[in-house]
């Protein structure tokens, strides 16, 4: 078995050690005996997303994000599209999050159209979400509780066709107003969560695994590993937010 | 000028409140001076008006330039002020000032350095008049505070909009830094950076913090690296360009795990430069101070001795009898970490390291930023690292990090109090290498300094 991982922009949405997350799913990975690589996906670049199983993309800086319109625009947002009608596992945090929604209305009212992969949208607004986040996945997403890191000022609306990833624990998560956080869509996870999101959340990463190799491979169940600095690292950081042990509760 | 009769309440008040404070103890730096500006927000720059102030700032190496350039002002002797203790923001600044006026606001000293946090710039420097301006690097660095890289520099912009007849010396191989002389600014500047003829050992970083021109949005194309985003970069479609360094690195003679040696070209002609600190990133910090100690007017053969003879403290590069002797090196964001990663690769020794994270406000409430430095770097000499520990509120996600970079779990010690690892450090024989952030320095350093000796964090 090989894990394919498509990176996208890794040059330009770079912020926040979301690279971490690449890092995560090679040595998970590596950890079981089984291959991968990544390919890096920059501007001007063609994107064939039949090539790949798992698609990942990162937060950047608003100056960074406007670089990246007119070549989303030539032809990506097409391939984007009809990759996750198709199915293809995607992982996308934040500045990526948002970018595969339909559009991102600035704080004064200017709207600029995004990928319009999912159902949803984002408004600027002029305070910041940031710190640290506890979220519980829905069953469908594994229904595992997640600590992570968010910063974003956009406020990100989902609409009918698609569902959340999650509900907030501890943070803003999607706008700070309707206790949802992140998005889920056939198999595309999106999330405001940095930290990287995945090194402390084991079970989640694993669950993105086995989605991504499953279509290709049929049905995999990965072996346990040994997740002992995972797990301390996870429940020592939510029971410091929460005040309590959640995990395996 | 006649000092404002709140002024002068507020100089009375800010020295009270000092002297408390060291009766009890603390510091002091910064409380005196944020009181103060409450009844006189204008103080410093009564204060400032007659000293001739050379102001640091930049993502990196702010202290340390500072330190040298304070090393040339001695050596020359000069009578100077410096805000030593760290305090870099408008109050620590003004407490500072204050310490050395007389009550009725009169300078006692004719000479300052003064390192300045670059979100504080934008309003610093009009009150501070700077006669040189220092900015060393920009580089992301804890954007839950400071926000994003681009906001950072127009941050220093506004101040150094502030005080158009001051001297810049700007980093010549950072795209963002030199963009600051691209406005049509009147100030005069002069350059510094690190020729390609040098040879600096760039390891290739697949992350950079300005990869896209800052003008006009084009990719970078670079003729060489040094490190992170610096080097000779130009951008392919508009032109913008590095300079041509007035002070520049030209070749580097020698580099090992005390000091380097380098040639130079200056305006007065090429010099042999000794620096007292290992580390290819303290070649920058020594060309800027070089730089600006020239603009203040210090000869070359000062600058060049004090140089050779500087030692750094509190936390950069600074040294302890710890074990087989103990150097602490400050980690703050990417390009830092990334840079003593690569200087502990060049160690040639066993030696045990101990890397600390802590999440409080000075060091950055976000820690993702330890999985875009180069971690992956120890794969190359973990066999010379006989112990690793990691410490600090974060412990856990740095144990994480260095996991997934590679090194053996079962091989990491988790210990979160510094008061026993500092027990467990002063057992062994090794050399220690400690790389802390901010407030785990501070922690670190007071339990170590406790144990054997050093100064106060404010002397």
């Amino acid at each position: 078995m090989e894990l394919k991982i498509c990176h996208l922009y890794p040059d330009v949405l770079n912020l926040y050690g979301d690279g971490g997350n690449i890092i995560c799913l090679q040595q998970r990975l590596k950890w079981r005996g089984i291959d991968s690589c990544v390919s890096r996906v920059v501007i001007g670049d063609t994107l064939r997303l039949s090539d790949f199983d798992l698609l990942f993309i990162g937060g950047g800086q608003d100056f960074e994000q406007e670089v990246l319109l007119p070549d989303l625009q030539s032809g990506k947002d097409k391939e984007i599209r009809s990759a996750i009608e198709d199915g293809l596992t995607v992982l996308t945090i934040c500045g990526g999050y948002q970018m595969l929604g339909q559009y991102y209305e600035t704080f004064d009212g200017v709207r600029c159209d995004f990928v319009g992969a999912l159902d949803l949208y984002t408004v600027g607004s002029r305070t910041r979400m940031i710190g640290n986040t506890v979220f519980r996945c829905t069953e469908e997403c594994g229904g595992s509780t997640v600590v992570g890191f968010e910063n974003h000022s956009g406020k990100t609306w989902l609409g009918s066709s698609v569902e959340p990833l999650a509900h907030v624990v501890v943070g803003f998560g999607n706008n700070g107003e309707d206790h949802t956080e992140g998005v889920h869509y056939k198999n595309v996870f999106g999330s405001y969560s940095h930290g990287p999101m995945l090194p402390k959340n084991p079970e989640f990463c694993d669950l993105l695994l086995e989605t991504a190799l499953s279509r290709r491979y049929g049905s995999v169940k990965l072996d346990p590993l040994d997740d002992r600095s995972e797990l301390t690292a996870h429940d020592n950081m939510i029971r410091r937010l929460t005040g309590q042990s959640l995990h395996g509760a | 000028m006649k000092l404002p009769i709140n002024a002068v309440i507020a100089i009375l008040l800010c020295r009270f409140l000092r002297f408390i404070s060291r009766l009890l103890h603390r510091g002091g730096t910064a409380m005196p001076g944020r009181i103060a500006m409450k009844l006189c927000p204008d103080l410093l720059s009564y204060l400032a008006r007659d000293v001739k102030t050379v102001a640091v700032t930049g993502t990196n190496g702010k202290t340390t330039c500072s330190r040298m350039i304070e090393e040339a002002f001695s050596e020359a002797g000069l009578n100077y002020l410096a805000n030593r203790s760290g305090a870099n923001l408008m109050s620590g600044i003004t407490t500072e000032f204050v310490m050395n006026s007389s009550l009725t606001g009169k300078a006692k000293k004719s000479y300052a350095v003064i390192e300045c946090d670059e979100a504080a710039a934008t309003r610093v420097f009009a009150q501070l008049s700077p006669r040189v301006i220092v900015v060393t690097n920009l580089f992301r660095d804890q954007l839950d505070r400071y926000g994003e890289i681009t906001h950072t520099l127009s941050n220093i912009l506004q101040g150094i909009q502030a005080v158009p007849e001051a001297l810049l010396c700007l980093n010549a191989d950072c795209s963002l830094t030199a963009s600051l002389a691209d406005g049509g600014l009147p100030n005069p500047v002069h350059w510094y950076g690190v020729n390609a003829s040098a040879g600096m050992k760039a390891i290739p970083s697949l992350l950079s913090d300005a990869s896209h021109c800052i003008r006009c949005k084009a990719e970078y194309e670079y003729d060489y690296h040094t490190y992170a985003h610096l080097g000779g970069f130009r951008c392919p479609k508009c032109g913008y360009h590095r300079q041509d360094p007035d002070f520049a690195v030209t070749k580097i003679l020698c580099m090992d795990d005390r000091h380097s040696e380098a040639v130079m070209n200056t305006p007065s002609g090429d010099i042999c430069l000794t620096v007292n600190l290992p580390a290819s990133y303290n070649l920058y910090n020594a060309a800027a101070a070089l730089c600006a100690a020239q603009a203040m007017g210090i000869s070359l053969d000062i600058c060049v001795q004090a140089l050779g003879r500087f030692s750094c403290g509190f936390g950069r590069m600074e040294s302890f009898p710890l074990a087989g002797g103990t150097r602490m090196i400050l980690v703050k964001n990417p390009a830092g970490c990334s840079q003593a990663l690569e200087f502990l690769s060049g160690v040639d020794t066993d030696y045990i390291l101990v890397v600390c994270l802590n999440d409080r406000g000075a060091d950055g409430t976000d820690i993702s930023w330890i999985w875009d430095a180069n971690f992956e770097l120890l794969g190359t000499f973990s066999d010379r690292i006989r112990k690793l520990y990691v410490s600090g509120d974060r412990a856990d996600d740095m144990r994480l990090r260095l996991k997934y970079a590679g090194f053996p779990d079962e091989r990491i010690t988790v210990e979160y109090s510094p008061e026993r690892l500092t027990d467990m450090l002063s057992q062994e024989t090794l050399p220690v290498y400690i790389m802390p952030t901010y407030t785990a320095m501070l922690d670190l350093r007071t339990v170590i300094v406790h144990r054997c000796g050093g100064k106060e964090f404010w002397e």
